[in-house]
Protein backbone atom coordinates (compact mmCIF):
# COMPACT_ATOMS: atom_id res chain seq x y z
CA UNK A 1 0.00 0.00 0.00
CA UNK A 2 2.81 2.52 0.91
CA UNK A 3 3.66 1.87 -2.80
CA UNK A 4 0.82 3.85 -4.18
CA UNK A 5 1.48 6.46 -1.60
CA UNK A 6 4.73 7.21 -2.33
CA UNK A 7 4.15 7.08 -5.86
CA UNK A 8 1.50 9.75 -5.52
CA UNK A 9 3.96 12.49 -3.15
CA UNK A 10 5.88 12.26 -6.10
CA UNK A 11 3.10 13.74 -8.15
CA UNK A 12 2.15 16.32 -5.82
CA UNK A 13 4.20 20.16 -6.33
CA UNK A 14 6.98 20.38 -4.12
CA UNK A 15 6.02 22.09 -0.22
CA UNK A 16 6.06 25.65 -0.10
CA UNK A 17 9.27 26.38 1.99
CA UNK A 18 9.31 27.42 4.82
CA UNK A 19 7.97 30.75 6.06
CA UNK A 20 7.30 32.44 2.60
CA UNK A 21 4.62 35.14 2.31
CA UNK A 22 1.51 34.05 0.35
CA UNK A 23 0.82 37.49 -0.33
CA UNK A 24 4.13 39.46 -1.30
CA UNK A 25 4.72 43.37 -2.81
CA UNK A 26 6.75 43.15 -5.94
CA UNK A 27 9.41 45.24 -6.93
CA UNK A 28 9.19 48.85 -7.84
CA UNK A 29 6.67 49.83 -5.13
CA UNK A 30 6.60 53.50 -4.62
CA UNK A 31 4.12 55.77 -1.98
CA UNK A 32 0.97 55.60 -4.14
CA UNK A 33 1.25 52.49 -6.30
CA UNK A 34 2.55 49.19 -5.64
CA UNK A 35 2.13 45.47 -6.72
CA UNK A 36 1.16 42.46 -5.01
CA UNK A 37 1.93 38.83 -6.08
CA UNK A 38 -1.12 36.34 -4.36
CA UNK A 39 -0.21 32.50 -4.18
CA UNK A 40 -2.77 29.80 -5.13
CA UNK A 41 -5.35 32.32 -6.74
CA UNK A 42 -6.77 33.12 -9.88
CA UNK A 43 -9.05 34.63 -12.27
CA UNK A 44 -12.14 33.71 -9.50
CA UNK A 45 -10.22 36.16 -7.17
CA UNK A 46 -8.75 38.11 -9.63
CA UNK A 47 -10.95 39.42 -11.48
CA UNK A 48 -13.77 40.39 -8.39
CA UNK A 49 -10.88 41.99 -6.15
CA UNK A 50 -9.45 43.96 -9.11
CA UNK A 51 -13.41 45.15 -9.61
CA UNK A 52 -14.03 46.09 -5.90
CA UNK A 53 -10.91 47.90 -5.37
CA UNK A 54 -11.70 49.73 -9.05
CA UNK A 55 -14.85 50.96 -6.92
CA UNK A 56 -12.67 52.49 -4.19
CA UNK A 57 -13.02 55.97 -4.77
CA UNK A 58 -9.02 56.79 -3.88
CA UNK A 59 -8.45 54.38 -6.27
CA UNK A 60 -6.74 55.25 -9.85
CA UNK A 61 -6.12 51.95 -11.04
CA UNK A 62 -6.66 48.64 -10.08
CA UNK A 63 -5.56 45.30 -12.75
CA UNK A 64 -4.41 41.75 -12.37
CA UNK A 65 -2.92 39.01 -14.27
CA UNK A 66 -1.96 35.74 -14.29
CA UNK A 67 1.15 35.79 -15.63
CA UNK A 68 1.77 32.34 -16.88
CA UNK A 69 -0.60 29.53 -16.45
CA UNK A 70 1.10 26.91 -15.29
CA UNK A 71 2.47 29.19 -11.63
CA UNK A 72 -0.08 29.62 -9.74
CA UNK A 73 0.23 33.02 -8.76
CA UNK A 74 -2.07 36.26 -9.52
CA UNK A 75 -0.56 39.66 -9.60
CA UNK A 76 -2.38 42.49 -8.45
CA UNK A 77 -1.22 46.48 -9.31
CA UNK A 78 -2.86 49.18 -7.08
CA UNK A 79 -2.66 52.70 -8.13
CA UNK A 80 -3.46 55.67 -5.67
CA UNK A 81 -4.88 58.89 -6.63
CA UNK A 82 -2.17 61.41 -5.55
CA UNK A 83 -3.87 63.69 -3.54
CA UNK A 84 -5.23 60.48 -1.65
CA UNK A 85 -1.40 58.71 -1.49
CA UNK A 86 -1.47 60.07 2.61
CA UNK A 87 -4.44 58.25 3.78
CA UNK A 88 -4.24 54.93 1.34
CA UNK A 89 -1.78 53.07 1.51
CA UNK A 90 -2.09 50.50 -1.96
CA UNK A 91 -2.31 48.07 0.91
CA UNK A 92 -5.03 49.65 2.56
CA UNK A 93 -6.90 49.34 -0.83
CA UNK A 94 -5.96 45.81 -1.30
CA UNK A 95 -7.43 45.47 2.48
CA UNK A 96 -10.29 47.35 1.53
CA UNK A 97 -11.36 45.69 -1.21
CA UNK A 98 -11.06 42.30 0.24
CA UNK A 99 -13.10 43.49 2.81
CA UNK A 100 -15.56 44.83 1.17
CA UNK A 101 -16.35 41.99 -1.38
CA UNK A 102 -16.81 39.84 2.38
CA UNK A 103 -19.50 42.58 2.80
CA UNK A 104 -20.87 41.45 -0.40
CA UNK A 105 -20.85 37.74 0.07
CA UNK A 106 -22.40 38.13 2.92
CA UNK A 107 -25.10 40.17 1.09
CA UNK A 108 -25.64 37.36 -1.25
CA UNK A 109 -26.01 34.69 1.11
CA UNK A 110 -28.65 36.67 3.00
CA UNK A 111 -30.28 37.18 -0.35
CA UNK A 112 -29.78 33.37 -1.15
CA UNK A 113 -31.05 31.76 2.21
CA UNK A 114 -34.73 34.62 1.79
CA UNK A 115 -34.57 33.76 -2.01
CA UNK A 116 -34.84 29.75 -0.80
CA UNK A 117 -36.93 29.56 1.92
CA UNK A 118 -39.65 31.59 0.27
CA UNK A 119 -39.38 29.11 -3.42
CA UNK A 120 -39.45 26.37 -0.48
CA UNK A 121 -42.67 28.00 0.61
CA UNK A 122 -44.33 28.44 -2.78
CA UNK A 123 -43.56 25.32 -3.59
CA UNK A 124 -44.72 23.78 -0.60
CA UNK A 125 -41.72 22.15 0.48
CA UNK B 1 -21.70 44.84 8.17
CA UNK B 2 -20.55 48.35 7.92
CA UNK B 3 -21.70 51.37 5.89
CA UNK B 4 -19.51 51.19 3.21
CA UNK B 5 -21.29 48.73 1.40
CA UNK B 6 -24.73 50.71 1.70
CA UNK B 7 -22.59 53.97 0.80
CA UNK B 8 -21.59 52.12 -2.40
CA UNK B 9 -24.58 50.79 -3.83
CA UNK B 10 -26.92 51.99 -2.05
CA UNK B 11 -29.29 50.63 0.21
CA UNK B 12 -32.29 49.75 -2.22
CA UNK B 13 -30.23 48.59 -4.92
CA UNK B 14 -27.67 45.54 -3.55
CA UNK B 15 -27.67 42.38 -5.16
CA UNK B 16 -30.51 40.56 -5.74
CA UNK B 17 -31.20 36.42 -5.89
CA UNK B 18 -34.53 34.98 -7.42
CA UNK B 19 -35.08 31.15 -7.71
CA UNK B 20 -36.87 30.73 -11.16
CA UNK B 21 -37.22 26.18 -11.09
CA UNK B 22 -35.26 23.92 -8.53
CA UNK B 23 -35.46 20.63 -7.41
CA UNK B 24 -32.91 17.85 -6.23
CA UNK B 25 -31.05 17.88 -9.15
CA UNK B 26 -30.64 21.60 -10.53
CA UNK B 27 -31.58 25.38 -9.77
CA UNK B 28 -32.51 27.89 -12.25
CA UNK B 29 -31.04 31.11 -10.14
CA UNK B 30 -31.04 35.06 -11.43
CA UNK B 31 -28.35 36.94 -9.45
CA UNK B 32 -29.09 40.77 -10.34
CA UNK B 33 -27.33 43.87 -9.44
CA UNK B 34 -24.59 42.85 -9.34
CA UNK B 35 -21.06 43.12 -11.15
CA UNK B 36 -20.04 40.39 -13.78
CA UNK B 37 -16.93 39.78 -12.13
CA UNK B 38 -18.58 38.56 -8.91
CA UNK B 39 -21.17 36.97 -10.78
CA UNK B 40 -18.29 34.67 -12.71
CA UNK B 41 -16.68 34.16 -9.22
CA UNK B 42 -19.49 32.07 -7.91
CA UNK B 43 -19.65 30.59 -10.66
CA UNK B 44 -16.48 29.24 -11.35
CA UNK B 45 -16.00 28.39 -7.35
CA UNK B 46 -19.11 26.41 -7.45
CA UNK B 47 -17.12 24.37 -10.51
CA UNK B 48 -13.80 23.97 -8.84
CA UNK B 49 -13.62 25.03 -5.37
CA UNK B 50 -16.15 23.00 -3.44
CA UNK B 51 -15.09 19.76 -1.18
CA UNK B 52 -17.07 16.82 -2.20
CA UNK B 53 -15.49 13.06 -1.53
CA UNK B 54 -14.46 10.67 -4.48
CA UNK B 55 -12.36 7.70 -4.82
CA UNK B 56 -8.95 8.58 -4.78
CA UNK B 57 -6.91 5.36 -4.45
CA UNK B 58 -7.86 1.81 -6.20
CA UNK B 59 -6.20 -1.17 -4.39
CA UNK B 60 -6.79 -4.08 -6.85
CA UNK B 61 -7.10 -7.91 -5.81
CA UNK B 62 -8.47 -9.07 -9.41
CA UNK B 63 -9.32 -7.85 -12.64
CA UNK B 64 -9.98 -9.98 -15.33
CA UNK B 65 -12.34 -8.36 -17.19
CA UNK B 66 -11.68 -6.70 -20.62
CA UNK B 67 -11.23 -3.14 -18.83
CA UNK B 68 -7.76 -2.61 -17.99
CA UNK B 69 -6.95 -1.50 -13.96
CA UNK B 70 -5.90 2.15 -14.85
CA UNK B 71 -9.65 2.59 -17.03
CA UNK B 72 -11.14 1.01 -14.06
CA UNK B 73 -9.82 2.75 -11.41
CA UNK B 74 -10.70 6.25 -13.35
CA UNK B 75 -14.15 5.15 -13.73
CA UNK B 76 -14.69 4.46 -10.06
CA UNK B 77 -13.25 7.99 -9.51
CA UNK B 78 -16.05 9.28 -11.62
CA UNK B 79 -18.63 8.16 -9.92
CA UNK B 80 -20.63 10.55 -7.36
CA UNK B 81 -20.50 9.79 -3.58
CA UNK B 82 -22.85 11.28 -1.40
CA UNK B 83 -20.81 14.46 -0.03
CA UNK B 84 -23.94 16.15 1.79
CA UNK B 85 -22.56 18.02 4.93
CA UNK B 86 -19.39 16.73 4.07
CA UNK B 87 -17.43 19.72 6.16
CA UNK B 88 -18.91 17.69 9.81
CA UNK B 89 -18.06 14.15 8.61
CA UNK B 90 -14.73 14.39 6.86
CA UNK B 91 -11.23 16.43 7.30
CA UNK B 92 -8.89 16.51 4.00
CA UNK B 93 -6.86 13.80 4.20
CA UNK B 94 -3.62 16.07 4.56
CA UNK B 95 -5.05 17.98 7.45
CA UNK B 96 -5.33 14.84 9.43
CA UNK B 97 -3.12 13.15 12.04
CA UNK B 98 -3.17 9.84 10.18
CA UNK B 99 0.13 8.14 8.39
CA UNK B 100 -1.99 7.37 5.44
CA UNK B 101 -5.68 7.36 6.24
CA UNK B 102 -8.12 6.94 8.66
CA UNK B 103 -11.78 7.14 9.19
CA UNK B 104 -11.30 10.44 9.93
CA UNK B 105 -10.65 11.53 6.37
CA UNK B 106 -11.54 8.71 4.01
CA UNK B 107 -14.36 6.54 3.76
CA UNK B 108 -13.50 2.71 2.30
CA UNK B 109 -15.42 1.03 -0.56
CA UNK B 110 -14.95 -2.68 -1.55
CA UNK B 111 -16.27 -4.12 -4.56
CA UNK B 112 -16.88 -7.68 -5.23
CA UNK B 113 -18.15 -9.40 -8.49
CA UNK B 114 -17.82 -12.16 -10.18
CA UNK B 115 -19.89 -13.44 -13.46
CA UNK B 116 -21.12 -16.97 -12.70
CA UNK B 117 -23.77 -17.38 -15.95
CA UNK B 118 -23.14 -17.40 -19.89
CA UNK B 119 -25.40 -13.99 -19.45
CA UNK B 120 -22.82 -10.88 -19.76
CA UNK B 121 -22.93 -9.31 -16.21
CA UNK B 122 -23.25 -5.62 -15.36
CA UNK B 123 -21.39 -4.18 -12.30
CA UNK B 124 -22.94 -0.81 -11.31
CA UNK B 125 -22.56 1.47 -8.83
CA UNK B 126 -24.57 -0.05 -6.10
CA UNK B 127 -22.68 -3.04 -6.02
CA UNK B 128 -19.64 -0.78 -4.34
CA UNK B 129 -20.10 -1.86 -0.52
CA UNK B 130 -18.91 1.05 1.97
CA UNK B 131 -17.40 0.41 4.64
CA UNK B 132 -19.80 -0.05 8.05
CA UNK B 133 -20.72 3.35 9.36
CA UNK B 134 -19.35 5.20 7.03
CA UNK B 135 -21.79 8.77 7.12
CA UNK B 136 -20.82 9.84 3.81
CA UNK B 137 -19.61 8.74 0.51
CA UNK B 138 -22.61 6.30 -1.03
CA UNK B 139 -22.66 6.05 -4.57
CA UNK B 140 -25.10 8.29 -5.44
CA UNK B 141 -27.96 6.10 -7.19
CA UNK B 142 -30.73 8.49 -8.71
CA UNK B 143 -32.42 6.09 -11.29
CA UNK B 144 -35.96 4.17 -10.72
CA UNK B 145 -34.12 1.10 -10.90
CA UNK B 146 -31.74 1.35 -7.97
CA UNK B 147 -28.79 0.45 -9.96
CA UNK B 148 -26.43 3.98 -10.52
CA UNK B 149 -23.39 4.27 -12.93
CA UNK B 150 -22.17 1.42 -15.00
CA UNK B 151 -18.76 0.57 -13.80
CA UNK B 152 -17.97 -2.50 -15.86
CA UNK B 153 -19.29 -5.68 -17.76
CA UNK B 154 -17.94 -9.01 -17.03
CA UNK B 155 -18.46 -12.22 -19.06
CA UNK B 156 -18.65 -15.49 -17.26
CA UNK B 157 -15.61 -16.53 -15.35
CA UNK B 158 -14.41 -12.78 -15.06
CA UNK B 159 -14.12 -11.02 -11.71
CA UNK B 160 -13.53 -7.73 -10.29
CA UNK B 161 -12.29 -7.89 -6.67
CA UNK B 162 -10.87 -4.16 -5.18
CA UNK B 163 -10.63 -2.16 -2.66
CA UNK B 164 -11.56 1.48 -3.04
CA UNK B 165 -10.54 4.67 -0.62
CA UNK B 166 -12.62 8.02 -1.12
CA UNK B 167 -10.93 11.26 -0.14
CA UNK B 168 -12.04 14.35 0.28
CA UNK B 169 -11.02 16.80 -2.19
CA UNK B 170 -12.16 19.90 -4.48
CA UNK B 171 -11.99 19.96 -8.37
CA UNK B 172 -9.73 22.43 -8.84
CA UNK B 173 -7.27 18.83 -8.06
CA UNK B 174 -9.38 16.94 -10.08
CA UNK B 175 -12.73 17.39 -12.08
CA UNK B 176 -13.97 14.18 -10.21
CA UNK B 177 -14.43 16.14 -6.77
CA UNK B 178 -16.42 18.76 -8.70
CA UNK B 179 -20.24 18.64 -7.71
CA UNK B 180 -21.55 19.61 -10.07
CA UNK B 181 -21.89 18.45 -14.07
CA UNK B 182 -22.06 21.99 -15.25
CA UNK B 183 -23.35 25.83 -14.52
CA UNK B 184 -24.91 27.12 -17.31
CA UNK B 185 -24.19 30.93 -16.97
CA UNK B 186 -26.07 33.55 -19.41
CA UNK B 187 -26.41 36.98 -19.96
CA UNK B 188 -28.51 40.07 -21.51
CA UNK B 189 -30.71 37.33 -23.64
CA UNK B 190 -31.91 39.57 -25.88
CA UNK B 191 -28.27 40.72 -26.97
CA UNK B 192 -29.23 44.38 -26.21
CA UNK B 193 -25.20 44.66 -25.31
CA UNK B 194 -24.30 43.56 -28.70
CA UNK B 195 -21.63 41.43 -26.95
CA UNK B 196 -22.06 38.68 -29.29
CA UNK B 197 -23.10 38.58 -32.67
CA UNK B 198 -25.28 35.83 -34.79
CA UNK B 199 -24.69 34.07 -37.46
CA UNK B 200 -27.71 33.81 -40.04
CA UNK B 201 -28.38 32.57 -43.58
CA UNK B 202 -31.10 35.46 -43.65
CA UNK B 203 -32.72 36.23 -40.41
CA UNK B 204 -31.16 36.04 -36.90
CA UNK B 205 -34.30 36.30 -35.14
CA UNK B 206 -35.72 33.76 -36.87
CA UNK B 207 -33.22 31.41 -37.32
CA UNK B 208 -31.91 31.48 -33.44
CA UNK B 209 -34.31 29.98 -31.10
CA UNK B 210 -34.50 32.59 -28.19
CA UNK B 211 -32.97 31.39 -24.68
CA UNK B 212 -35.19 29.78 -21.93
CA UNK B 213 -34.34 33.07 -19.67
CA UNK B 214 -35.51 35.52 -22.91
CA UNK B 215 -38.52 36.11 -21.31
CA UNK B 216 -37.40 37.27 -17.92
CA UNK B 217 -35.83 40.45 -19.59
CA UNK B 218 -37.78 42.69 -22.17
CA UNK B 219 -37.32 42.31 -25.83
CA UNK B 220 -35.87 45.59 -27.58
CA UNK B 221 -38.66 48.21 -28.41
CA UNK B 222 -39.04 48.60 -32.46
CA UNK B 223 -36.42 51.00 -33.22
CA UNK B 224 -34.79 51.38 -30.26
CA UNK B 225 -31.19 53.22 -29.63
CA UNK B 226 -28.27 51.38 -28.68
CA UNK B 227 -27.18 52.11 -25.08
CA UNK B 228 -23.48 52.10 -25.36
CA UNK B 229 -23.06 53.29 -21.52
CA UNK B 230 -25.04 49.68 -20.70
CA UNK B 231 -23.42 46.72 -18.80
CA UNK B 232 -24.75 43.55 -17.83
CA UNK B 233 -26.90 43.61 -14.79
CA UNK B 234 -28.33 40.42 -14.69
CA UNK B 235 -26.96 36.88 -14.95
CA UNK B 236 -28.86 33.63 -15.19
CA UNK B 237 -27.25 30.42 -13.40
CA UNK B 238 -28.58 26.83 -14.26
CA UNK B 239 -26.45 24.99 -11.57
CA UNK B 240 -26.18 21.19 -12.65
CA UNK B 241 -25.21 18.69 -9.95
CA UNK B 242 -23.75 15.33 -10.16
CA UNK B 243 -25.91 13.69 -7.25
CA UNK B 244 -23.17 14.26 -5.00
CA UNK B 245 -24.75 17.57 -3.39
CA UNK B 246 -28.14 19.59 -3.48
CA UNK B 247 -27.81 22.48 -5.45
CA UNK B 248 -29.27 24.31 -2.19
CA UNK B 249 -26.00 23.35 -0.58
CA UNK B 250 -23.92 23.77 -3.54
CA UNK B 251 -24.90 27.45 -3.79
CA UNK B 252 -24.64 27.90 -0.47
CA UNK B 253 -21.06 26.62 0.20
CA UNK B 254 -20.16 29.03 -2.97
CA UNK B 255 -21.04 31.61 -1.16
CA UNK B 256 -19.09 29.70 2.19
CA UNK B 257 -15.84 29.04 0.15
CA UNK B 258 -15.58 32.48 -1.66
CA UNK B 259 -15.20 33.95 1.68
CA UNK B 260 -12.98 31.35 3.26
CA UNK B 261 -10.55 32.60 0.30
CA UNK B 262 -11.30 36.11 1.17
CA UNK B 263 -10.44 35.38 4.75
CA UNK B 264 -7.39 33.67 3.77
CA UNK B 265 -5.64 36.11 1.52
CA UNK B 266 -6.75 38.72 4.16
CA UNK B 267 -5.03 36.29 6.81
CA UNK B 268 -2.05 36.23 4.00
CA UNK B 269 -1.61 39.85 4.24
CA UNK B 270 -1.72 40.52 7.65
CA UNK B 271 0.51 37.64 9.26
CA UNK B 272 -1.90 35.29 10.19
CA UNK B 273 -2.18 36.92 13.80
CA UNK B 274 -4.38 40.05 13.15
CA UNK B 275 -7.97 39.21 12.22
CA UNK B 276 -9.09 37.05 15.31
CA UNK B 277 -8.69 39.94 17.67
CA UNK B 278 -9.59 43.27 16.33
CA UNK B 279 -12.41 40.90 14.57
CA UNK B 280 -12.37 42.90 11.21
CA UNK B 281 -10.27 45.76 9.34
CA UNK B 282 -9.82 48.99 9.92
CA UNK B 283 -10.99 51.29 6.77
CA UNK B 284 -8.09 53.04 4.77
CA UNK B 285 -7.70 56.35 6.93
CA UNK B 286 -9.76 55.48 9.77
CA UNK B 287 -7.11 56.03 13.02
CA UNK B 288 -4.18 56.83 10.38
CA UNK B 289 -4.97 53.28 8.78
CA UNK B 290 -1.55 51.78 9.98
CA UNK B 291 -2.08 47.63 9.81
CA UNK B 292 0.59 45.73 11.68
CA UNK B 293 2.18 44.68 8.26
CA UNK B 294 3.03 41.40 9.78
CA UNK B 295 3.23 39.58 6.49
CA UNK B 296 5.27 42.14 5.01
CA UNK B 297 7.81 43.43 7.30
CA UNK B 298 6.36 45.51 9.57
CA UNK B 299 7.18 49.59 9.83
CA UNK B 300 7.69 51.73 7.34
CA UNK B 301 8.67 50.82 3.68
CA UNK B 302 7.62 47.20 4.52
CA UNK B 303 10.70 45.17 3.77
CA UNK B 304 9.93 42.83 1.24
CA UNK B 305 11.38 39.40 0.08
CA UNK B 306 12.34 41.48 -2.78
CA UNK B 307 14.66 43.74 -1.15
CA UNK B 308 14.20 46.96 0.43
CA UNK B 309 16.04 46.30 3.36
CA UNK B 310 19.45 48.13 2.31
CA UNK B 311 18.18 48.14 -1.38
CA UNK B 312 19.39 44.14 -1.48
CA UNK B 313 17.58 42.54 -4.38
CA UNK B 314 18.48 38.83 -5.15
CA UNK B 315 20.21 40.33 -8.44
CA UNK B 316 22.54 41.35 -6.32
CA UNK B 317 23.77 44.88 -6.23
CA UNK B 318 23.76 45.97 -2.57
CA UNK B 319 25.80 43.51 -0.85
CA UNK B 320 28.85 45.60 -1.25
CA UNK B 321 28.67 44.83 -4.82
CA UNK B 322 29.42 41.23 -4.76
CA UNK B 323 26.92 39.23 -6.97
CA UNK B 324 26.65 35.63 -7.43
CA UNK B 325 29.02 35.35 -9.73
CA UNK B 326 31.41 37.20 -7.17
CA UNK B 327 34.48 39.06 -7.30
CA UNK B 328 35.77 37.21 -5.04
CA UNK B 329 37.22 33.63 -5.34
CA UNK B 330 36.86 33.37 -8.84
CA UNK B 331 37.97 37.35 -10.30
ZN1 LIG C 1 -6.81 10.30 8.60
Amino acid sequence: MSFGDEFLDNLLPPQEEEGKLRVRVLPGEEPGSASFQIDDEDHTLGNALRYMIMKNPHVEFCGYSIPHPSESVMNIRIQIYPEYEEETRPVDALMKGLDDLRDLCDVVEEKFVAARDSFNEEQGV
Amino acid sequence: MDDTFDEMYGSDRGPQITIKEADNTHAQIALSNCDLSFANAFRRIMLAEIPTIAIDLVFIEANTSVIPDEFLSHRLGLIPLDSANIDDKLVYTRDCVCDQYCERCSVTLTLNARCTSDVPMTVYARDLAVQAGAQCGQPVITDPEGLGTIIAKLRKGQEIKLTCVAKKGIAKEHAKWSPVSAVAFEYDPHNKLRHTSYWYEEDAKAEWPPSKFADWEDPPQEGEVFDYDAVPNTFYMDVESVGSMAPDEIMQQGIKYLQQKLMDVMKGLNGEDQMEDDGGLRSPGADGGDYQMGGMGGGQGYETPFGGQDGRTPYGGGYGATTPYGTNGWA
